[in-house]
């Protein structure tokens, strides 16, 4: 069954209720807030309070602001945008509160109805709807994009514009990302377009399928192609859903939450026919869980959102869970592991991805002190608020332990920020996912010479 | 990102950011200073006219002294964890933030003492000096996020300080901005009581109202050998205070003693840290032992057989250190707790004479039904320090009166049989009409004379701690103002 565009394009019946001083339709859930009894103990877990020691940077604090505009005690303005958009939606404050207040949750619905209220103008506005609206969600275009990136690392453009410091006329932190883009390789979508199941190796125990992402699939299609070798030499068939698309995290962190839906809408269908979807991008993983939030005005929606949600579950998880062989071949390497915040606070995925990697033998795994503070790359944070992602950054390099060789992860925007962080501190780790130390293990065991 | 330039015209505001050093460390439009409305009492709000976070004591004499001279009311503020309102800008202070102070300055374990600055939060201090074998021993449940100096200006107490002592226990010396700039130093070189009246003693617990305190000297105490950690569920609350009492008259100090009634149990079930603990429970024990290893299992088995001999219904000692500090978060969580079972709480603090409880929880309970209102008790048993819970809805019409005068029926149910109305939380805001329980005019008249020495203005932190004036102190005020 092909999907249903009309369906796909209207939005949910249009609701008039209206919160205080929210005023349009998918206004904050009041119950989120009512939870909060402003006891302050989130404070010292949330990095951007760290950073500032100020309260309305702070989780308390935020929502605090937020229940005052449900209240009708304060109007949507511009001084609103600040409190609320510096938030990195880490959710180290839903780890922390004792009363399970979802801050992140009501951060993301009242961005939606700022948004609204105050669109984005200028230069801020077209970026955002060029990559948001109009790239992220068409496959064919982010592929355009990977292979104008690729001519320009492999053309010799990128040393040309280095060594020419053309890089100075960029402003600071892109200049520094650029820096840092690994080099691009064939998404997997585009290599596998044509084959249906792609066949575990022995026996098929189960199957499965895989969310390629956007960017990851373009920027780190090692990554997803490593996460195939593992899955299949596990007993998994994996199939690849050609018109799954952006899971729509980005769009919901934005404010966009009808872009947000719509994208949602069209996973869902893609991955109608499957009953696991595997997620190696914790921010997606994340979203994928969280798409019944985006339709709580929309029964039938919420309905499918539910169950679809039922059928992720990130890869070192999933692993974790049903079985997965032990590499016997020693791979000898201190390695210190970062939560991401989306999978250890959004997902309470803590001790799997480590479980996997003391698995493997000769891995020496070193503790990594707040090893679930944010690194500051919140999606696409670490473009809008530099300042802030750079301060949290900083802190997250002092805790990162000197005598290793690998800092593991799993998520690849937590990998770009890290990468930058190894590169402007001087430190020399490799940054890697989870999931490729195993690959490297199985692939080591086969004989394989392999380089991460 | 925003435009740095200052956009009022205030004056006052203008000077306050040029003291600070600008745009970043000050805040003064609404939307950022409604975060500032209240601390954790949450039942009085008001504005500030602005917050400024100074980086050094140099900053905070500035700001105070321009306070001071343009007679602008102004206060000090940690994390704003208090539960009785002294932080909230009752009369639209200049809130002096220390969050930035946040500095550990000096560990000198050969001397056993540390030095902070207020920002400092308590639990960083025992979790930068573990490793090396030391701790801070004050814990109060928000160690988490409160900062030492809110904890000199509440004398914060916490489950722990049965054997230890409570914050004015550790306070060896501190740096204090007097209320109209100066710069004073109390207990220099580490040594706490100088000849002349104990000047530590009157500012540890002052709420705030005396000056604002810039460094801290602490005392810092080394690990105890070993630890153990009993957890009791009872049937009956009267027998686990018999416990308490048993416990005690035994000889025994445990560093821990802390007791939870059954609905307190509900909350912390119901919330982020659960434990299993048995719900159909009335009351449940947590006591930790601590010293040197020979004699804590001895104590340890006295305290099974007191509990056995008061039918406790269930008695179990932590087998790991993980058990035991699943234990603790359940307990230290346990006012956010509520936010599980109720939109609003509000927490009273009486101490009674232990051998009371049975009685003032029966009280309790009847409060709870005349209005209408759940209320849960954490209570520090060992200490006969009580934590009534009084659990209700912000939103509903006149449920937050209610609450407010339940509250205060347990505070007089805590004065009526020999105790106090606070243990830790301080006064503030929430209970300075309850002084009145305690204290006649005339006792009250003679605080407040201290208070003016150090704040004639009254600019700093004015109408916490104290009533408003009786009838008898206005006549005295007038009379004194004829002389
Ligand atoms: C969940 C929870 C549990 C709690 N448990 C306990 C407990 O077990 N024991 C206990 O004692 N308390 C407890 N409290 C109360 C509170 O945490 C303490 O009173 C704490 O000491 C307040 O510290 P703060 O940094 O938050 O101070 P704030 O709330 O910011 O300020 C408290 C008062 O101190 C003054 N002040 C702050 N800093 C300074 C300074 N540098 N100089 C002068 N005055 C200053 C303020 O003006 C105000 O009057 C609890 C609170 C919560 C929310
Ligand atoms: S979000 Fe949770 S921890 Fe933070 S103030 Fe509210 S209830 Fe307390
Ligand atoms: S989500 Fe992260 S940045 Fe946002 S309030 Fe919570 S802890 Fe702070």
């Amino acid at each position: 069954m092909s999907l249903r565009e009309s369906e796909i394009k209207s939005g949910p019946a249009c609701t008039t209720v209206s919160l205080g001083n929210y005023r349009f339709s998918d206004p904050p859930d009041p119950s989120k807030w009512a939870d909060c009894v402003h006891c302050g103990m989130c404070l010292e877990s949330c990095p951007t309070y760290e950073q500032t020691g100020q309260e309305q940077h702070s989780p308390r604090g935020r929502v605090h602001l937020m229940k005052s505009v449900g209240e009708g005690k304060l109007e949507i303005t511009e001084d609103l945008i600040d409190p609320i958009f510096t938030c990195l939606d880490c959710r180290a404050c839903t780890t922390a509160c004792p009363a399970d207040v979802d801050v992140g949750g009501l951060i993301e619905q009242v961005r939606g109805q700022i948004r609204q209220a105050i669109p984005l103008t200028g230069w801020k506005a077209l970026v955002s709807d060029f990559f948001l609206k109009g790239v992220f969600p068409y496959p064919s275009r982010l592929h355009l994009l990977g292979s104008l990136l690729k001519l320009y690392q492999k053309s010799g453009l990128q040393t040309f514009a280095r060594k020419a410091k053309l890089l100075r006329m960029m402003p600071k932190h892109l200049a520094e990302m650029e820096a840092i883009l690994p080099e691009v390789g064939v998404p997997v979508r585009k290599k596998y377009k044509h084959t249906n199941v792609i066949k575990a190796k022995g026996e098929t125990k189960h199957t499965v399928a895989l969310l390629t992402g956007c960017v990851m699939d373009v920027m780190f299609s090692d990554i997803n192609e490593a996460t195939i070798r593992v899955l299949t030499r596990n007993g998994n068939d994996v199939v690849i859903p050609q018109n799954q698309t952006c899971c729509g995290a980005l769009h919901v962190h934005a404010g966009d939450r009808e872009t947000g839906r719509r994208l949602a809408k069209q996973n869902i269908e893609a991955f109608r026919h499957v009953d696991r979807v595997i997620v190696n991008a914790a921010g997606c993983g994340c979203m994928l869980k969280e798409y019944p939030e985006l339709f709580r005005d929309d029964p039938e929606w919420h309905e499918k959102a539910e169950q679809f949600a039922q059928k992720v579950e990130d890869i070192s998880k999933y692993l974790h869970d049903t079985g997965y062989d032990k590499p016997k071949t020693e791979l000898n390497m201190r390695i210190t592991y970062h939560d991401a915040c989306h999978l250890a606070h959004g997902q309470g995925i803590r001790q799997e991805p480590r479980a996997l990697l003391t698995s493997i033998p000769g891995v020496e795994m070193v503790a990594m002190p707040n090893a679930d503070r944010c690194c500051g790359s919140a999606g696409i944070y670490n473009l809008t608020h530099p300042e802030m992602a750079g301060a949290v950054l900083e802190s997250k390099m002092e805790h990162v332990p000197q005598d290793v060789e690998l800092i593991s992860m799993g998520n690849p925007g937590c990998m770009l920020q890290m990468a930058l962080g190894v590169m402007k501190y001087g430190r020399n780790q490799k940054v890697v996912h989870t999931v490729q130390i195993l690959d490297w293990a199985y692939q080591k065991e086969e004989g394989k010479e392999v380089r991460i | 990102m925003r435009k740095t330039a200052i956009q009022t015209k205030d004056p006052h505001i203008q000077a306050l950011a040029r003291i600070v050093g600008g745009e970043k460390s000050i805040l003064y439009k609404k939307e950022d200073l409604i975060a500032y409305d209240c601390d954790g009492f949450t039942v009085h709000r008001h504005l500030p006219k602005a917050v400024v976070f100074p980086k050094n004591t140099e900053e905070v004499a500035a700001i105070v002294k321009y306070c001071h001279d343009h007679d602008l009311p102004f206060l000090a503020r940690g994390a704003g964890t208090g539960l009785s309102g002294g932080a909230i800008p009752l009369n639209g202070e200049v809130v002096i933030s220390l969050t930035r102070m946040k500095r550990l300055l000096h560990v000198d374990l050969e001397n056993r003492r540390a030095v902070v600055e207020p920002g400092f939060v308590n639990l960083k201090l025992t979790n930068s000096i573990a490793d090396r074998g030391y701790y801070y021993a004050p814990d109060p449940s928000s160690q988490y996020c409160c900062t030492i100096g809110g904890n000199v200006a509440e004398n914060a107490g916490g489950a722990h300080c049965l054997k230890y002592g409570v914050t004015t226990n550790h306070i060896l010396g501190l740096e204090v901005v007097l209320p109209n700039g100066e710069i004073i130093e109390i207990g220099e070189n580490g040594i706490p009581d100088p000849p002349g009246y104990d000047l530590l003693g009157l500012l540890t617990g002052s709420e705030g109202t005396l000056g604002i305190v810039t460094k801290i000297t602490v005392r810092i105490l080394k690990n105890p050998e070993a630890k153990q950690t009993v957890l009791a569920y009872f049937d009956r609350v009267e027998d686990a205070s018999q416990a308490v009492s048993d416990i005690i008259s035994a000889g025994m100090v445990p560093a821990a003693l802390e007791m939870m009634d059954q609905t307190a149990i509900e909350g912390v079930e119901a919330a982020a840290f659960p434990v299993g603990h048995p719900k159909d429970i009335e009351a449940l024990l947590l006591i930790e032992v601590d010293g040197i290893s020979a004699g804590i299992s001895e104590q340890i088995n006295e305290i099974l057989h007191i509990c056995k001999k008061r039918n406790v219904r269930e008695v179990k000692v932590a087998q790991s250190e993980e058990e035991r500090a699943r234990w603790w978060a359940n307990r230290k969580t346990g006012f956010s707790a509520m936010g599980a079972i109720s939109p609003d709480y509000l927490v009273q603090d009486g101490v009674i004479p232990r051998n009371k409880l049975p009685e003032v929880l029966k009280n309790i309970r009847a409060i709870s039904k005349k209005y209408g209102l759940r209320i849960a008790n954490i209570f520090h048993a060992g200490d006969g320090n009580l934590h009534p819970l009084v659990l209700f809805d912000a939103r509903k019409p006149g449920e937050t009166e209610r609450a407010l005068a339940a509250g205060s029926e347990c505070l007089q149910v805590c004065a009526a049989v020999g105790g106090s109305i606070t243990g830790e939380h301080g006064v503030g805001i929430e209970k300075k009409e309850e002084m009145r329980f305690i204290f006649s005019d005339e006792e009250i008249v003679a605080q407040t004379d201290i208070r003016d020495v150090f704040n004639p203005k009254n600019l700093l932190n004015a109408g916490k701690l104290f009533p408003t004036p009786g009838r008898c102190v206005e006549m005295k005020q007038v009379a004194s103002s004829i002389k």
